[in-house]
């Protein structure tokens, strides 16, 4: 019989990496709403968001805080990078769907190796951001570290929402989203919205990485499986809304976390992939599909 | 209608001379040492392996990021048949590769109902759960450690102890598989699998049935595959989880798109090019490194070339050909533009 307290416990544990997943899987919507485009290389931004942040509190010994706020602006410079290198020279030779799709597939598997190469194969973690801890309610222990995905996970849907209600360059980019031929008729420098979207994405897996990265540890290889539970994530909430999204992550790191306590970790993935198959077959349109109002905000 | 003659023509330019270079690359290949054989023996199970992926993804146009799912099958079925249970080869060779294809008709049947990224994250996902699957479920696969101690292929007992030996039956099937592939390319099915490549809803109007003739060539490609795993267990002795991970998508996909995806004999050309690379990336002693090489390789080849190297030859054996043939009869120059 499954324990009572070692369930809430998981389900706790799920809502935090849900969030997670949440983050990346708005960072797919961004991309896609822009272009149409599935970015595969989304998981790495998260990877990225740790080593880096991980690597200027180790080599340069600043202090967390600063280290979050510089790590953002690096990956999200890769995200521009990939943009440049990779997907607009194909987007400009109108490439096929999929070539698109194994361009971006290949790059990760680049930057997974280039990582290998500069800062080693080790997996590595950093210290939560606040000392102390757990919170303790009866026998369920909340680590801190989860106030701080709540509050930054509710900063960033808060932000984004700002951005793409209140700004320019954001009513531009959902104004790409809706019809690209009218946007750029309008004005709108869909090409550089593009870049845009590639940047704000990379940003986003950048905080979520490191967010998560003092709950668990973060290598060369926890790419895939963010990028593919934020693609999860995505499609629950029917690829489009970031509120859904989100919802779709919880809903994932909930069954995610259930699944370990039924069958064991080394099943968990498994369990995911199994969870997007079955929504992919029975709700190709998102669990959410009713309550997709306004797309990319 | 194409005329008697240009069709020999045409079949000695497109059949002869590829085959030609199959055996040419064996027979270098046989009068050197062990290193080049191995290399040619991996080029040809690659071969193989693409050839299957280019039923799917070249001749219907559809995307499959998670062809290695369908290696791993193959490549662990003999390695468990063959290793622990001491099967025939031969017996664990189509034991596994029906099992492949079975597989490959439940899981394809929902999912070739998906289109665009839903396709390819689906896909994609059969490979990871197949990768998952391999690291996991110990008992049956020995995780990561990998399954040791795959005997080399044979026939009813008669073993082919030597790598030269196993390549000579390596580049046999080869070429068995590209004369299947060539055939089927021109018949009745091959015709029905490319005009859905060119528009779905066209084959529907012309009475193909779209998702069948979809899961059929989906099938097919499984079932390379997975003679390609089975291929690749007996020739190295040995395989792990690592051998049908992401890397292997990546590298067949350069395969394909470098030889030309949806030529019948792109992918065999691709796949002897992609396995020379290390060769030619000597000095890089690191496998990262390599798989660095292999990405830009792929990306630049998906930006500047998206119909690989061997179709750009073809174009030009293509037009010469072509000049040729319309003083005789016009209505041939469209029929080899289309082919």
């Amino acid at each position: 019989m499954v324990d009572m307290t070692q369930l809430l416990q998981s389900l706790v544990n799920g809502v935090g990496v849900g969030l997670i997943y949440g983050l990346v899987g708005i960072g797919f919507c961004v991309i896609y709403n822009a272009s149409g485009i599935v970015n595969f290389a989304q998981g790495v931004f998260v990877m990225l968001g740790g080593m880096v942040c991980h690597t200027l509190l180790t080599r340069l010994g600043l202090p967390i805080y600063l280290a979050a706020i510089l790590t953002i602006p690096i990956v999200a410079l890769s995200g521009i990078l990939i943009e440049i290198a990779v997907v607009r020279p194909m987007w400009n030779r109108g490439a096929a769907l999929f070539a698109i799709i194994l361009a971006t597939l290949a790059t990760q598997l680049m930057i997974e190796r280039i990582t290998i190469l500069t800062l080693g194969d080790q997996p590595r973690s950093f210290d939560e951001f606040t000392s102390g801890g757990p919170l303790k309610i009866g026998d369920i222990a909340i680590g801190y570290q989860i106030f701080w995905i709540l509050g930054c996970g509710a900063l960033m849907v808060g932000l984004l929402w700002l951005f793409f209600t209140r700004t320019t360059a954001g009513r531009a980019l959902r104004a790409c989203s809706q019809n690209r031929e009218a946007a750029a008729l309008l004005g709108i420098p869909v090409s550089r919205m593009l870049m845009l979207s590639f940047a704000l994405s990379a940003a986003l897996g950048a905080v979520a990485g490191i967010l998560v990265t003092p709950t668990q540890v973060t290598a060369y290889n926890v790419g895939t499986p963010f990028g593919v539970n934020g693609f999860i994530a995505a499609i629950i909430g029917g690829f489009g809304s970031a509120a859904g999204a989100l919802a779709g992550g919880v809903l994932l790191g909930v069954l995610q976390a259930v699944a370990i306590v039924m069958f064991g970790a080394g099943f968990k993935n498994v369990a995911a992939l199994s969870v997007l198959l079955l929504v992919l077959f029975i709700f190709p349109a998102g669990i959410f599909a009713g309550l997709q109002g306004g797309k990319a905000h | 209608m194409t005329s008697r003659a240009t069709t020999f023509t045409r079949r000695v330019a497109t059949t002869a001379a590829p085959v030609a270079l199959v055996l040419v690359v064996l027979l270098l290949a046989l009068n050197s040492n062990g290193y080049v054989v191995t290399i040619v023996g991996f080029a040809a199970i690659y071969g193989i392996f693409c050839t299957g992926l280019n039923f799917f993804m070249g001749y219907t146009g559809q995307a499959s990021f998670g062809q290695n799912a369908f290696a791993a099958l193959g490549g662990y079925g003999t390695a468990i048949l063959t290793a622990t249970y001491y099967w025939d080869p031969v017996a664990a060779f189509f034991v596994s590769m029906i099992f492949a294809g079975i597989v490959a008709a439940i899981i394809g049947y929902p999912t070739l109902k998906l289109r665009g990224h839903y396709l390819a994250m689906a896909t994609f996902a059969l490979g990871l759960i197949t990768y998952e699957i391999s690291i996991e479920w110990i008992d049956l696969t020995q995780g990561y450690m990998g399954y040791s101690g795959i005997p080399p292929l044979g026939v009813f007992g008669f073993e082919l102890a030597t790598e030269k030996q196993q390549l000579v039956a390596l580049a046999l099937l080869l070429l068995l598989g590209v004369w299947i592939s060539t055939r089927l390319r021109d018949s009745r099915f091959g015709r029905a699998l490319r005009s859905i490549a060119g528009s779905e809803p066209a084959a529907q109007a012309l009475g193909v049935n779209v998702a069948r003739y979809k899961l059929a060539a989906f099938v097919i490609a499984a079932m390379y595959a997975s003679a390609a795993g089975s291929l690749f267990a007996h020739f190295v002795g040995f395989i792990s989880p690592e051998v049908f991970g992401a890397a292997m998508v990546i590298q067949s996909f350069t395969m394909l798109f470098l030889g030309g995806i949806g030529t019948t004999w792109g992918p065999v050309i691709g796949a002897l090019i992609v396995s020379m690379l290390p060769e030619v990336l000597r000095g890089m002693h690191l496998k990262e490194l390599q798989d660095v090489a292999y990405c830009i390789i792929l990306v630049s080849i998906l930006i500047f070339a998206p119909k690989g190297i061997f179709a750009l030859i073809g174009e030009g054996v293509a037009a010469i050909t072509r000049r040729r043939a319309t003083e005789t009869a016009p209505s041939a120059a469209a029929a080899q533009a289309a082919g």
